[in-house]
């Protein structure tokens, strides 16, 4: 079964994305900010991970710059899932190694379900 | 001032070489200075002591002749001018260069400081022997206080304009944080709703799935204003950095018409590419210019009543790539045109009741066009329909 992290801080958001995304066969991990995603990914190797930019503790740019720092690089698949369209942070999580940038408010469950089937066939 | 000292002596000379009317010229000649009001004009000896006054000098000083002449001319400086050596460091300079010009405060009789301008000059006799000096002083207060309110004036023009070009960061940082903050719920209702809408928990009976699409489309179109207020804080703030590119238009265009084939098919709305078959690249910015043609494409739809029809063509004219939309949609009157630029307007007709907007959407694309300087243009009749064309350079401009 393909291991999903999704890293949103915003509970309401982490419960729904939960439901929608659990609809499909997958393992699906949460955490609620960078820092717990490290450290799901000390154990779990994942296919995929959806990450929010904006997070307390640690953001999402400064997750992908450990995460990189902790395994020579960005290796796995990371879509940013997050309601930032453009901008700084942006710009950097795309250069720290994020595959491409999907705006929440934008894609309904379908559409999200249908990005994260793309993402893991190709 | 220099020549009134030289004139003392050359005039009477090169006038008329008889003495008797060089005497008489002379007391003329002492009668114009001694009248004169708007400058102080006075003698003084070798040392600074003063030893003519005239009306200007008691007008603008204060003392009355007999009060003033013998005394040292250093009554008119400063106390800290005095200190400083400034009357005795005048007279040394006025003695070597032959003049001296000086702008600074002085003290009348009443012990009041007034603005002067100074000339200081030497005078010598035919033997080049120093014998005194002529002093001109006009009071230059007035002026300098209109200077001075000038000058303050201006500090606090440029104060002002400090704080406001602050304020307007602060109001785009606001307006960017608030928009992003207002995703985030927005996002959460989207989400539940479009698992009821898109079947993610069964079946909704008919008036169930009407209300929730209506609560979708509230929904979508909350996300679309947010969406539009970022775009523009991001414009306003300078923000926009366009990535200029060849891109094929025809593609592009008919990808958006294809995005937004649900809400024509919905509105029983034909549409219709009119292009040529030869691909036209044009340098845009891929992202921009798409936001910008599905703009129009939408208000296209949104002011198209049922059963209209809708054209989008682009063509190659000279240097100039031209993209239309055209509608027979309600239209535009024509002293609204004017205003449809500008942000926040809205204008009334017979669908803006049902169609929401943000009023920012085409105040947003023209700015984008005229980046990529081009210009973006409207052609309406109430009724008839509209259209917009985007003119924008074929070949790579920096705008």
């Amino acid at each position: 079964m393909r291991k999903i992290l999704l890293v949103e801080d915003e509970n309401t958001l982490r419960e729904v994305y939960t439901l929608i995304l659990s609809t499909e066969a997958y393992e699906l991990h949460t955490a609620a900010n960078g820092q717990e995603a490290l450290a799901k990914c000390e154990s779990i190797t994942f296919d995929l991970i959806l990450l929010d930019l904006m997070m307390p503790v640690l953001d999402g740019v400064g997750f992908l710059e450990e995460f990189a720092e902790r395994n020579g690089g960005v290796h796995t698949k990371v879509i940013i899932l997050s309601n930032l369209s453009s901008g700084h942070e942006l710009d950097r999580a795309l250069a720290a190694g994020a595959r491409k940038n999907v705006l929440k408010a934008n894609i309904s469950p379908r559409q999200l379900l249908a990005t994260v089937r793309y993402e893991l066939e190709t | 001032m220099a020549t009134n000292a030289q004139t003392d002596t050359d005039q009477p000379t090169l006038r008329n070489e008889q003495p008797s009317t060089s005497l008489a010229e002379n007391s003329r000649y002492r009668l114009l200075v001694e009248s004169i009001q708007d400058y102080a004009i006075f003698l003084m000896d070798r040392d600074g002591y003063v030893s003519t006054w005239n009306k200007g000098a008691q007008k603008i000083k204060g003392y009355k002749a007999k009060e003033i002449i013998g005394r040292h001319f250093s009554s008119f400086y400063l106390p800290q001018d005095i200190k400083a050596d400034k009357p005795k460091r005048e007279l040394e300079l006025a003695t070597r260069f032959g003049r001296v010009e000086d702008e600074d405060w002085r003290v009348r009789k009443d012990g009041s400081r007034f603005w002067a301008n100074v000339v200081i000059t030497a005078l010598r006799d035919e033997n080049d022997e120093l014998v005194g000096f002529a002093k001109v002083t006009r009071d230059l207060t007035e002026r300098k206080q209109n200077e001075d309110e000038l000058r303050s004036a201006n500090d606090l023009l440029r104060e002002q304009r400090q704080e406001l070009t602050q304020l307007n960061t602060s109001k785009d940082e606001f307006i960017s944080l608030a928009s992003h903050q207002l995703r985030t719920p927005a996002t959460g209702v989207k989400q539940f709703l479009g698992m009821l809408l898109e079947g993610f928990v069964g079946d909704l009976d008919p008036v169930q799935l009407e209300y929730i699409k209506k609560a979708y489309e509230s929904n979508e179109h909350q996300i679309a204003i947010v969406n539009n207020l970022l775009q523009v804080a991001q414009m306003d703030a300078g923000k926009v950095v366009l990535r200029k590119a060849p891109v094929n238009i025809q593609k592009m265009i008919y990808e958006v018409t294809e995005e937004h084939a649900d809400h024509f098919r919905q509105r029983h709305q034909s549409i219709a590419l009119d292009m040529s078959e030869q691909p036209l690249y044009v340098p845009v910015d891929a992202e921009y210019f798409r936001m910008v043609l599905e703009n129009l494409v939408d208000n296209a739809s949104k002011y198209t009543p049922s059963k209209g029809h809708i054209t989008v063509s682009a063509q190659a004219k000279g240097s100039t790539a031209r993209i239309s939309v055209k509608d027979t949609g309600v239209g535009i009157a024509e002293k609204d045109v004017a205003r449809l630029f500008e942000k926040f307007t809205r204008i009334p007709n017979l669908l803006s009741e049902s169609v929401g907007g943000s009023g920012l959407g085409l105040y947003w694309a023209n700015k984008i066009i005229a980046l990529h300087g081009g210009r973006l243009e409207v052609q309406s009749k109430t009724n008839k329909g509209t259209t917009f064309h985007i003119y924008v350079p074929l070949r790579q401009v920096d705008a």
